[in-house]
């Protein structure tokens, strides 16, 4: 049995007039990994889904569980995977008749039916809407007993194109660790497609980032939020403070420049151009009255708070320092009497905490 | 006024008493009408499925001639009909003409853009995901098809109903390709037309009204099967 789930190599997907839609070079996934799929709207991302699922056509090389998809192998490599859409898409009927279906599909003997709807639907707790009629449902209990028809067949690969995007951030959560239990407990091989970094760092142990249909980082989640590869994964990854940069040279090293006029020595060797510097908003330390002696090790300068925003766990402080505004997200205890709107502040952070782009 | 009350009391006469040649007339109607719909349903459905599912280079082309097709002439239809089956005719061997067969044909010919048409609608009308959702949970093309056609009940049974209608009440292709033969191809309106064209005001309103009942009694039936069967719900 093959290790990867997945293997793409020179994959390349067309949709309408020869627009290309999808460009990937390699994209390999292994058995049991918990894969984001991230990127903006209409970036590619639900197409690979359907690619990998057999829907569309494509161009280049694609082994899915180890084999190559020929006319032959192509209804049964499909049916050891399953797709859930960010429409529910249950069909007229019962919730049972729709969890059936995949069953009934494949030609599995009525007797076994019954057992395998009823277990699904319990463990995604809602055997209790097995006789209600699936039109009927409210927007969670449909997502649910959508991703639990997905599930019935007890599929190798799971494709989740979106499925939370319409549910409340309650709802999202819970279903979204009922996934990743389910998965993890199982030995499931997921891809979800999200264009929310939430749901990446609640799910995935993997992220791909997607722009244009090219893959342009392919990291753990935590990597894509502190050190993305470009602007638009920072952007994604809901960076705090993107600030614009250039690189001076300063003697016989060469310093960091931000838009403000702050200079600190550079702390990486760049090899490519840069235009951004990259702060997590957890890097930026913030100080009112009583300011800390400054041991060198920081790049130490002054701003104005002009809001902070309450937060559990953190506030957000917007600060503007000359010509930048910077987010801070300064833990509940340490905002003081002096972090308050218009109070005069000092900000510290770490050079090697950022990251250039 | 007189001449619709006559016509209904005589119409009801007609139906009642159990009279042979109205009754025959009405029976080769829905034979022929129901057959026609019958060869449109197993031509258009598919057909509009196809259409409905299938991405080509000139689709909208394809779409647009099957719109124009549901407006199609029954007259022209007839005329070309007749050209092909008249004895001189590419199909003339056949010995169709002025039979029910040759109505059979042009009311088919009729029905088949309108059946093909308003299924092509029923499908686009179904979320076009939903056949990519019944492929990825395991269906085969077929059953995806088969249920894509169930979602979209009734759409179809709505276009089954539409391409009835139309032929059971056109009269220019019939009267030219069946010559309104009493007993071999006469049928309600054909013999509406005739009656009018002698004068019998009252026994043509009289056919017309068995023909309003017999229709009404077809898309009852057609409706009921539309709501799967479920008489309280029509």
């Amino acid at each position: 049995m093959s290790d990867f789930v997945l293997e793409l190599r020179d994959f390349t997907v067309y949709r309408g007039a020869g627009k290309k839609v999808l460009d990937i070079d390699e994209l390999t996934v292994r058995r049991q990994e918990l894969v984001a799929v991230v990127g903006p709207n209409g970036t590619g991302k639900s197409t690979l889904l359907q690619a990998v699922n057999l829907l569309l056509p494509h161009q280049g090389q694609m082994r899915l569980f180890g084999q190559d998809n020929t006319a032959t192998t192509g209804t049964l490599l499909r049916r050891r995977s399953a797709m859930v859409f960010q429409q529910t898409l249950l069909l007229q009927g019962t919730v049972f008749h729709n969890l059936a279906l995949p069953l009934r599909f494949r030609g599995i003997a009525a007797d076994d039916i019954q057992p395998r709807v009823l277990r699904a639907l319990q463990d995604f707790r809602c055997d209790h809407l097995a006789g209600r009629p699936a039109r009927s449902l409210s927007g969670g209990e449909a997502q649910r007993v959508s991703i639990a028809r997905a599930l019935v067949t007890d599929p190798e690969l799971l494709l989740l194109d979106e499925p939370f995007a319409a549910l409340d951030a309650t709802l999202r959560g819970e279903l979204i660790e009922e996934i990743r239990q389910l998965a993890v407990a199982r030995g499931l091989t997921v891809l979800l497609v999200s264009h929310d970094f939430a749901d990446v760092l609640h799910f995935a142990d993997r992220a791909v980032a997607i722009f244009g249909g090219s893959i342009v980082q392919d990291a753990k989640p935590e990597v894509l939020l502190r050190r993305p590869a470009n602007e638009q994964v920072a952007r994604l990854a809901g960076m705090d403070n993107i600030l614009p940069c250039g690189i001076e040279p300063d003697g016989p090293g060469r310093q960091v420049k931000l838009a403000n006029g702050l200079r600190f020595p550079c702390p990486t060797d760049l090899q490519q151009p840069v235009t951004a510097c990259c702060l997590p908003g957890d890097a930026l330390l913030v100080w009112g009255q009583d300011r800390p002696e400054h041991d060198g090790s920081r790049v130490v300068f002054e701003g104005r708070v002009q809001r902070v925003q309450p937060g559990v766990g953190t506030s957000r402080v917007v600060v503007t320092a000359g010509d930048l505004t910077l987010i801070a997200r300064v833990p509940r205890k340490a905002i003081t009497d002096g972090i308050v709107d218009q109070a005069r502040v000092t900000l510290a952070f770490d050079p090697a905490e950022a990251h250039f782009i | 006024m007189d001449v619709i009350v006559q016509g209904i009391i005589q119409a009801a006469h007609l139906l009642l008493g159990g009279d042979q040649e109205v009754l025959q007339v009405t029976l080769l109607t829905l034979q022929v009408s129901g057959t026609a719909t019958a060869i449109s349903v197993v031509f258009g459905v598919p057909f509009g499925l196809w259409l409905a599912l299938t991405d080509f280079r000139g689709k909208q082309a394809a779409g647009s001639l099957v719109n124009f097709g549901m407006g199609l002439p029954p007259v022209v239809v007839g005329l070309v009909v007749s050209l092909f089956l008249w004895r001189y005719g590419p199909l003339g061997g056949l010995g169709l003409m002025y039979t029910p067969v040759a109505m059979i044909i042009a009311q088919a010919i009729i029905a088949t853009p309108i059946v093909a048409g308003l299924s092509f609608a029923a499908i686009l009308s179904v979320n076009p995901n939903l056949r990519w959702q019944l492929l990825s949970l395991g269906a085969t093309h077929w059953q995806a098809g088969w249920l894509l056609i169930r979602e979209a009940r009734l759409g179809l049974m709505a276009a089954v109903i539409a391409g009835f209608g139309r032929v059971i009440s056109e009269v220019g292709a019939s009267m030219m390709v069946g010559g309104n033969i009493k007993g071999q191809t006469r049928v309600l309106t054909t013999s509406t037309v005739m009656e009018v064209g002698k004068g019998n005001y009252d026994m043509a309103m009289a056919i017309s009204f068995i023909l309003l009942v017999a229709a009404f009694g077809v898309v009852l039936l057609f409706t009921y099967l539309q709501h799967g069967g479920k008489g309280g719900r029509l």
